[in-house]
Order: C-alpha cells, then structure tokens, then sequence
C-alpha cells in the first residue's frame, strides 16, 4: 500500500506544477499582447523623428556631424538587454552567445536585466552599468541608457555603441538581433522602424513611412536640430529594444510554460494509470488470499 | 490639422487641433492648419492647444523638444 501512496503523491505534485505553468502561460499571453501594442503606440515618435533625419541626411552638415563619423576608435559599447528571470527556453542565451562570440579585445557592457550582467561579469567583461529589467518600461530606464551611451560616444571613450536583444517576430519565433547605434546610420534607423510591427500576426499591418517634403528648418541651425535629434533617435532605439525584449520574453516563456503544462498533463495520465494498475493488483492479491485462505479451511 | 504631441513612451496627445502654440528656440510661434513644412527646436515653456472656439485650450508644460509641420499633419516630440 505504501506504493499506492507514493503514486498518489506524486500525482498530486504534477497537478500543483501544471496549475502554476498553466497560470504562467495566461500572465504571460497576457504581458505580451501589451508590449505589441505599447511597440505599435511608439511607432508616430520613431516614424516623424525618421522622417526629420531623413530630411537633414542630405545636408553638408550632417554629413560632417560627429554623430555620423565613421569610428576610428574601435573600443565598442554593447548595450544588451535580457531578461531579469529565467524559465523562457533559449531566450537569453540566444542573445548572449551571439554577442559574445562577436566582441573584440576591446568592448565594455551596459547590461539591462540579471542575466546579461550574471554572464558577463563571469566572463570577465567590464560591465559599466547595470539595468534591471521589470515589466515596466520607465523614462528613468530609458534615459539612464541613453545618456550613458550618449556620454561615452561624445567623450570618445568608445568609437561604436550597439544594441542587442532578442526580436520579436511571432509568438513562436525570435531572433537575437544586433544593431549600430553610434555612428548614426538611416538605415539601421528605417530597418527598426519598419521592425516594430511583426510581420505575422494580429499586429502585421504595415504603414509607410513618409517622404520628407521640402521642409524649411526656421531660424534653427541644421546642426541645432540634429544635435538635438540624436538623443531621440538614441532613445527610440533603446525603447523599442526594451520593447522587443519584453514581447519576445513574455511570448517565450509563454510557449515553454505550455509545453510544460503539456508535459505534466501527459505525466499526470500516466500515473494515474500506473496507480490504478497497482491499486488492481493489490485488491487481486488479497482477494486470492481470501480464497486460498478458504480454500485451504475447507480442505 | 492633426496635431500628435509624443514622448518616446506615450502620447500626449493625438487629435485635431486650430491651432497650437509652442515656445520655439528663437521665440513663441503659433502653427495654423496649411502652414508651410518646417523643423524647429524647442525650449522649455507651454505649449497651447486650440480646439474649437467653446473648448478650454489645453496648456502643455514642457522641457524641450522639436517641432515637425508636414503638409498631412503636426508633430512635437518631447
């Protein structure tokens, strides 16, 4: 009979983990339904900041600003964003393995969520600041990176500042991407922009991005303007990252919380199946005691 | 015009407007539909939004920022 307990146990145990996984996996469809439209409600900021960029990009001052000067230094700035938590599949060390496979002598971290900072200063790699990274994206969270990055790039501590996160393409799919920040490049720029809605999916409508008329930049100096467009664009960048890292984190986990509940279900069924097999067994056994205990007083 | 009014995490506002009057670096300007495109920066100030006539304007405090009037619409980010 202990066995029979045991079993029960057991089975217990397995329906506890799927409530929980089961639970997960709803806050989790949840979390990343919001983060898709948050990602769609930044897109009029990135699409009219692109589109001012796009209108200075012919100028002869734009092209000598120091913000679009290829790098000499080749110290590089990683910016990576992972996760705080685990129990999201191969999201983080999808991320972390790419960027650590192509960083040079030379490269120095800010590390947004535990992961990333975990990984790296076990590696050895200056880490200059760390972000911890909860479900709410706040001004502080974005600004903190941007003025740091923006401040390395400016005292020309590093000649390249990049980002990278995990992409968010479809519930089931994503994709560690890497993009350059620093120097500022218009078509990193437009490929982030035209990124932000997925392709697949209740969200995949595509909106154009306008084509900059003849503007005329009024009383301003176009280094005026594109000096104070660069901490902008910086920060769309960084948001929409965060965006896409959060998306992609809440939709991995949601998929590795259902196979779980799956397994544990499949599991469940088995035991169960194991206990009543047993449970059978034992009632047989003591039946046929019963009758051979009979058996043996009538003889 | 379409006025859109957006900080790089929400929007302000997102509307149609008569007129809206922001605190341009070089001095206060005041943007009516059909105006010709421009960029311009921003200083810190209020920025004033007419709707129609019976409507309160809306008064927006701001830090800084930029100014973008296309032909489809006004855009400020913050």
């Amino acid at each position: 009979m202990a066995g029979l307990k045991q079993i029960k146990s057991k089975i217990r145990s397995y329906e506890k983990t799927q409530t929980v996984t089961k639970a997960m996996e709803a806050v989790s469809a949840a979390k990343m339904r919001k983060a898709q439209l948050q990602a769609l409600g930044g897109r009029p900021y990135a699409t009219a900041a692109l589109s001012i960029l796009a209108r200075l990009s012919g100028t002869s001052n734009f092209k000598n600003h120091k913000m679009v000067q290829p790098a000499h230094n080749p110290a590089a700035l990683y910016i990576v964003i992972t996760s705080d938590k685990g129990l999201a599949g191969s999201l983080n060390s999808g991320v972390l393995r790419k960027i650590y496979a192509e960083m040079g002598e030379n490269t120095s971290v800010i590390a947004v969520g535990k992961k990333a900072n975990d990984f790296f200063t076990s590696r050895n790699v200056p880490v200059t600041a760390f972000h911890s990274n909860n479900d709410k994206i706040t001004p502080e969270l974005i600004d903190g990176i941007t003025l740091e990055a923006l401040n390395r790039f400016n005292m020309g501590v590093v000649g390249t500042v990049k980002i990278a996160y995990q992409n968010f393409i479809s519930t089931l799919e994503q994709k560690p991407a890497v993009h350059t920040m620093l120097p500022l490049s218009i078509g990193e720029l437009q490929h982030l922009v035209e990124g932000i809605t997925p392709t697949k999916g209740v969200f995949s409508e595509q909106a154009s991005i306008q084509s900059p008329v003849g503007y005329s930049i009024e009383l301003d100096s176009e280094i005026d303007v594109l000096t104070a467009l660069t901490p902008k664009l910086v920060s769309i960048f960084v948001y929409h990252a965060l965006l896409e890292s959060h998306a992609s984190e809440h939709s991995a986990r949601m998929v590795s919380m259902k196979s779980a509940s799956d397994k544990a279900g499949e599991m469940e069924h088995k035991l169960t199946l194991q206990f009543n097999k047993a449970r059978q067994a034992a009632i047989t056994r003591e039946v046929s005691e019963i009758i051979g205990g009979m058996e043996a007083m009538a003889n | 015009m379409k006025l859109i009014i957006a900080k790089v995490d929400e929007r302000v506002f997102d509307g149609d407007a008569v007129s809206v009057t922001v605190p341009g670096s070089q001095g206060e300007m005041t943007v009516l539909g059909s105006h010709e495109p421009l960029i311009t920066t921003l200083k810190a100030g209020t920025i004033v939004i007419k709707q129609l006539a019976d409507v309160e304007p809306i008064q927006i405090p701001i830090q800084g920022g930029m100014l973008e009037v296309r032909t489809d619409g006004t855009t400020i980010l913050l």
